[in-house]
């Protein structure tokens, strides 16, 4: 009984979310084409800046870039490619889209995955701990760093660690160095500083949300049960506040992770030169890579649509009160 | 009795239309003097500033009356806020920066003056060594420079006093963090509250939209259309606004879906109020705390976003906000440390200040919210 | 005869120490050069239009010939310099014995010619600097005929003289027959092929082996045991060479000074402080990029501008010490025509010398001013500039935002303007929004398509009256430069137009100069000419500064400082 009600609410979710995922890409690609930049622009600006006369080479270099056809028989064609599971060809780093993707997103993902984790510990333990002592001097003192972390422009905070860490101390690289294994502890190092500074940013998100689903269980009745029973307070938050708070903060963690695999960690990645989706979305923004541009865009869409689901399902399980129609 | 009742109200609805009539010929008038500047005479004001004037007008016809009528609640929940020090602090620092912004380039040197004698003179009471190129000699020749109490937060490569730049940029900032929030915050609660109160097919239709616009990576779309439209202020604003409201639109609605029922929203349905007339005097008073707190908590991440667009070259070339300042100073931090940590640290207060007023309107508001 | 013994002696010393220094044992060591100028778009040679892509090839693949800091010849893949007929018509081209490619097979003349013929000048390819390959015949555009002669020769027929056709010559590569038949007449193909993306064919054709290219993170090569230039003295030395790119300079600069790279260039405010470091050698060196100051010279741009006089005046008004001083700190050579001092053609005689010493002149620069009636004298002695109707005149500035050098030139312009009561209104804008609104032009009110230069009448979007610009140009053929300066130039957007500087660039791409003596006289008259005409304010040239670790050896700093890099080594 359950499980063909479960069945068919996934079906509807998944058709939705591919009407999704259609829009988005229909809305990008139109914004892309349409817009008044053209991806030969770029190549056509570096000749001219060498001092090439571009007019005669214009309408080709056009034709080679695919943009001289009518934009409908463009958006054509591109569907009927991705039909057949083609992404098409970026030609802005002379490879194809897939592959980019697929050897870029390990990256970005490495470094969003570790802050969100180093976020969600530092951020969870502080929340405890500010909604256990509400309006004391240490909640205030708590909430303050838990701030400071969101307000720093985190380009800046990357720049100065990098400075001060890097430079004048030589404890770090400059930079992040791909050559290392993906699971050695050297890589683990070089990601301390970018996790630090993207992690701060998050880390605020985390204790407010902490800190107000213990506040909400801390005045549950079963709460007082559990203190009128002469449990220890130690016992009492862990087992009987913590445990019902910790279930939206599962949900908030993978809409984190959904939401900034993609761009999310641009301007971390500039500055410590990790060649994640972030750069390879933005840089093909500025060089009106259309295919890339949509890829990512679309990709990032139906991942944050498939994260809700999953979160959803999750709760059901979880919560049994919880029903869906 | 029911006569005394009859007259109020039509004085009320009378009321009403004179403003109804001076908020639209205000609007009419604004929009013809900005027709007038694209295609008549140019550059009266610059677009910017019809977007503030609008912005204004809205904030005066419809703001002004919703916060006196909700004055009750928000008088109580200022109780509860002012006791959080932490908020009652960045409040204090929120009003200085307001103030400094409008008073501030009256005492200050004009902030675009170039003056390439006096460039990278560090903050008053530093010195540093500085190797300058003699062209008489054709030799580099290292020399102390010292901080001058006309100059005393320095200058930068260009000469500019610094001072002057993070005193006009101020003004910038809070620009783009106020009115970029407030047609996200307009947009978000119209939207928000007309799904809830409308519901049916109307509610399906907004969320469905408000799902595509949600599913966008928010940073991506905006720097995509900032690349392609080319780096202007005004536009770096509607595009944060119209491309930002839709958590507000989210949580407004949610909001407002259990006002929907409630025994006043029926009882003036049942008198025969029209759904305008429901949605304005009857449902956003009441959910506008919560605005109060997701425009408050949604400015700064405004201001960050203009900086970090700035950062990658995105900022409007034009004005100088702290974004540009921070940026240009970014790539001499080793020499000329002071240019890229004055706009730093002025960034960091005010989005602290920003957080934390926030955040104790929030608890004051309703403590175990997740906004 | 003692003496000469002595000598000698001392020579055989020199040269054994020379040599000790020159060739250390073993390669060894990665190398990494820091760019913070962006990524390679493509691999694939023929498609490319950017410097990083051609710098990233180059590693991979060498062109005929390459120039030392002297701009001497110094053989590459071919076995002797281009040879050119008397009659300046056939260049023939003798390639080495030793080229192989990646498969082993040897790289002949067949795929020299194969790679012009049925690529180059392909319809289906369009290659991108294809122009530099025709030539006007009977006023038709025609390509140039290359030929096979035997396994290692070929030749390259022209019907009309051009003398600067050499160094395209030069420049060329080969893409193997074997391979790149298979893709013919299918661009998409040939755009995604495998062995071009990878760069598998190369051979022994450069210092370096592809190894990989993560976008936007590094572009490896390993060293090439197999490499021509290696058989007798083992290069390269370095095991590695990597090209790491950087988001931001001010990161780059931090890698360097820290010790994780081996090279990066300074930008001019971090010169000093790199020199003072111990670990770091800092050499500056002459550039190929000028900067100067455009005229508007079409409709809708100061009249006033169009007067060589008045070009002339504002020239005087603008020091160019106080420029390189002050904006360049230090790092530039005054300019006064496109013909840097670092080009064979350079002659220092006989060109008015604006901007500097006796033509530095701002009471001058006044007077002209008055004098044209283009201005008014104002009571306190400074002028006034005005338009068709006498009234007061502000100009406009424009640059584009975001290039911190050329925004203070802007300023600089602004400040030296103002001291003789000029009003400059500065401008920056975005480089897409210069090219789109400004540079490019057309004729009013026709259906005409947006180009650089659509001749007489076309204007630009938005009026503008100044512009700082800065373009490279080639030293050894600065006759390029008619791309900016000819009256058909196709880069001569702001609509400058002289007959005698016509003339003089075609008379330098005719037979009449093909003995050199001849040419760099021509080039004498066209410097003497356009630092008189002032078609544009010539204000420096840069020099550029390396910061490289101190362990790396065997630099040569100048122009073409890389020229011998496979002769570099860790010490």
């Amino acid at each position: 009984m359950k499980k063909t009600w479960l069945r068919d609410y996934i079906i509807k979710r998944l058709l939705y979310a591919i009407f999704i995922a259609w829009a988005v890409l229909t809305v990008t690609f139109v914004m892309v084409r349409v817009g008044p930049t053209s991806p030969a622009d770029k190549y056509l600006s570096n000749l001219a800046a060498q001092g090439q006369d571009t007019s005669q080479v214009m309408a080709a270099i056009e034709a080679r870039y695919g943009v001289d056809r009518p934009i409908y028989e463009q958006y054509l064609n591109y569907i009927t490619n991705l039909g057949r599971g083609d992404w098409g060809w970026s030609l802005s780093t002379s490879m194809s889209v897939m592959e980019l993707i697929k050897a870029h997103w390990i990256y970005s993902f490495q470094l969003i995955f570790l802050s969100s984790i180093f976020a969600a510990i530092i951020g969870i333990l502080i929340g405890i701990y500010s909604a256990v002592r509400q309006y004391s001097k240490t909640d205030y003192i708590a909430t303050f760093f838990s701030f400071i972390g969101i307000s720093i422009p985190n380009f800046w905070l990357g720049v100065m660690l990098i400075l001060l860490f890097s430079v004048n101390l030589g404890l770090f690289k400059t930079y992040y160095d791909t050559s290392l294994s993906l699971l050695s502890l050297a890589n683990l190092k070089q990601l301390i500083l970018p996790v630090i500074t993207l992690g701060t940013g998050m880390l605020a998100g985390y204790t407010r949300y902490t800190r107000s689903a213990m506040l909400e269980n801390l005045r549950k009745d079963f709460v007082k049960t559990a203190r009128a029973k002469g449990l220890p307070e130690r016992t009492v938050i862990g087992k009987h506040v913590f445990r019902n708070a910790v279930l939206p903060l599962v949900t908030i963690i993978m809409f984190d992770l959904g939401s900034i695999v993609f761009g999310g960690a641009y301007l971390t990645e500039i500055i410590f030169g990790i060649p994640g989706l972030g750069q390879i979305s933005f840089n093909a923004i500025f060089a009106d890579d259309y295919a890339v541009v949509v890829a990512v865009t679309v990709i990032s869409a139906f991942l944050i649509l498939m994260i809700n689901l999953i979160t959803d399902i999750t709760y059901t399980y979880l919560d049994p009160r919880i029903r869906y129609d | 009795m029911t006569n005394r009742l009859k007259s109020t109200r039509s004085i009320t609805r009378k009321v009403d239309r004179v403003k109804n009539l001076a908020f639209i010929i205000a609007m009419v008038l604004l929009v013809t003097t900005l027709l007038l500047d694209i295609f008549v005479i140019e550059m009266i004001f610059d677009l910017l500033t019809y977007l503030y004037i609008a912005l204004g007008l809205l904030f005066v016809r419809y703001g002004i009356p919703l916060l006196y009528a909700s004055r009750r609640l928000i008088q109580y929940y200022w109780q509860r806020a002012i006791k959080n020090k932490l908020a009652v602090g960045g409040l204090v620092f929120i009003l200085l920066l307001i103030l400094l912004a409008f008073i501030g380039p009256l005492f200050t040197v004009d902030p675009t003056a170039v003056n390439f004698d006096e460039k990278n003179l560090p903050p008053l009471g530093f010195t540093i060594e500085e190797s300058v190129y003699k062209i008489e000699t054709k030799q580099f020749i290292t020399s102390r420079i010292t901080g001058t109490s006309e100059h005393p937060l320095g200058t930068d490569d260009k000469g500019r006093d610094l001072l002057a730049m993070i005193v006009s940029g101020t003004r910038v900032s809070l620009q783009v963090g106020l009115f970029a929030t407030g047609i996200a915050i307009i947009l978000g609660t119209l939207i928000g509250v007309s799904a809830a109160y409308l519901g049916g097919k109307t509610d399906n239709i907004l969320m469905r939209f408000t799902d595509i616009m949600m599913t966008f990576p928010f940073f991506l779309l905006l720097v995509f259309i900032v690349f392609i439209f080319g780096p202007n202020l005004a536009l770096i604003v509607i595009v944060i606004g119209l491309t930002g409201w839709t958590g507000t639109a989210r949580l407004i609605r949610s909001e407002s879906l259990s006002l929907r029922t409630r025994e006043f929203v029926m009882a003036s349905k049942a008198l025969g109020a029209s759904d305008r007339r429901i949605i304005l005097s009857h449902l956003i008073p009441n959910v506008i705390s919560l605005i109060i707190v997701i425009a408050t908590l949604s400015i700064p991440g405004v201001i960050l976003a203009e900086a970090a667009l700035s950062f990658i070259g995105l900022g409007d070339p034009s004005v100088a906000s702290w974004g540009m300042i921070l940026k240009a100073g970014q790539q001499n931090l080793d020499t000329t440390w002071w240019v890229a940590v004055a706009p730093g640290i002025m960034l960091f207060l005010t989005v602290l200040a920003f957080n934390f007023l926030g955040d104790g309107l929030r608890d004051a508001f309703d403590p175990r919210s997740n906004i | 005869m003692k003496e000469l013994k002595v000598l000698a002696v001392l020579l055989i010393i020199a040269v054994l120490v020379g040599s000790s220094c020159q060739v250390p044992q073993e390669a060894k060591g990665v190398y990494i050069s820091g760019t913070s100028a962006g990524d390679a778009e493509t691999l694939n040679w023929i498609l490319a239009a950017d410097s990083a892509s051609f710098g990233y090839i180059g590693h991979t693949l060498d062109s005929l010939v390459t120039y030392d800091n002297e701009w001497n010849v110094q053989l590459r893949c071919a076995a002797r310099d281009v040879e050119v007929s008397g009659d300046g018509l056939v260049y023939t081209v003798t390639i080495r014995d030793d080229l192989k490619w990646g498969d082993e097979s040897q790289v002949t003349a067949e795929d020299y010619v194969y790679t012009m013929k049925n690529l180059m000048f392909s319809d289906w390819l369009n290659y991108t600097y294809k122009s530099d390959w025709q030539e006007e015949v009977n006023g038709e555009t025609v390509f140039v005929t290359p030929e096979v002669v035997n396994k290692t020769t070929f030749t390259i027929t022209r019907r009309t003289v051009d003398p600067e056709f050499i160094y395209t010559v030069r420049t060329l590569t080969p893409y193997p027959k074997y391979i790149a038949s298979k893709y013919e007449g299918d661009v998409e193909s040939f755009t995604q092929a495998p062995e071009f993306n990878k760069l598998t064919y190369t051979g022994n054709l450069g210092p370096y082996k592809f190894v990989e290219w993560i976008r936007n993170d590094k572009f490896v090569v390993e060293r090439n045991p197999e490499y021509y230039l290696g058989t007798d003295t083992d290069a390269p030395y370095f095991e590695q060479y990597i090209v790491k790119i950087f988001g931001t300079p001010a990161i780059q600069h931090a890698a360097l000074e820290a010790g994780d790279i081996s090279y990066a260039g300074i930008d001019p405010p971090h010169v000093a402080k790199f020199q003072a470091m111990e670990q770091i050698n800092v050499y500056t060196m002459p550039t190929t990029g000028y900067l100067f100051l455009a005229y508007n010279l079409r409709d809708n741009g100061w009249e006033g501008l169009k007067q060589k006089e008045v070009r002339q005046a504002l020239s005087m008004a603008i020091s160019k010490d106080l420029l390189i001083e002050k904006v360049l700190i230090g790092f530039g050579e005054p300019a006064f025509s496109f013909i840097p001092v670092t080009s064979p053609w350079y002659v220092d005689k006989g060109s008015a010398k604006y901007g500097v010493e006796s033509l530095l002149d701002k009471e001058k620069a006044k007077e002209r001013l008055v004098e044209t009636g283009h201005a008014t004298q104002r009571a306190d002695g400074s002028i006034e500039i005005t338009d068709k109707e006498g009234k007061p005149l502000k100009l406009t500035l424009i640059t584009n935002s975001g290039n911190d050098i050329r925004e203070n030139v802007g300023y600089l312009v602004k400040e030296e303007l103002l001291t003789i009561g000029i009003e400059v209104e500065l401008k920056f804008v975005p480089w897409a929004t210069e090219l789109r609104k400004y540079l490019m032009n057309k004729v009013p009110g026709t259906g005409q398509e947006l180009r650089y230069n659509n001749g007489v009448g076309a204007v630009s979007e938005e009026s503008w009256d100044l512009m700082v610009m800065g373009v490279t140009t080639l030293p050894l053929s600065p006759s390029g430069q008619d791309v900016f300066y000819a009256t058909q130039g196709g880069l001569n957007f702001w609509g400058y137009s002289n007959s005698p500087v016509d003339e003089l660039f075609q008379r330098i791409r005719s037979e009449e100069a093909l003995d050199e003596g001849a040419r760099k006289q021509l080039y004498a008259e066209l410097s003497q000419l356009v630092a008189e005409e002032q078609p544009v304010n010539f204000l420096a040239f840069q020099l550029a500064n390396a910061g490289f670790q101190k362990n790396v050896k065997g630099i040569e700093p100048g122009i073409n400082m890389g020229y011998n890099y496979h002769l570099w080594y860790f010490e």
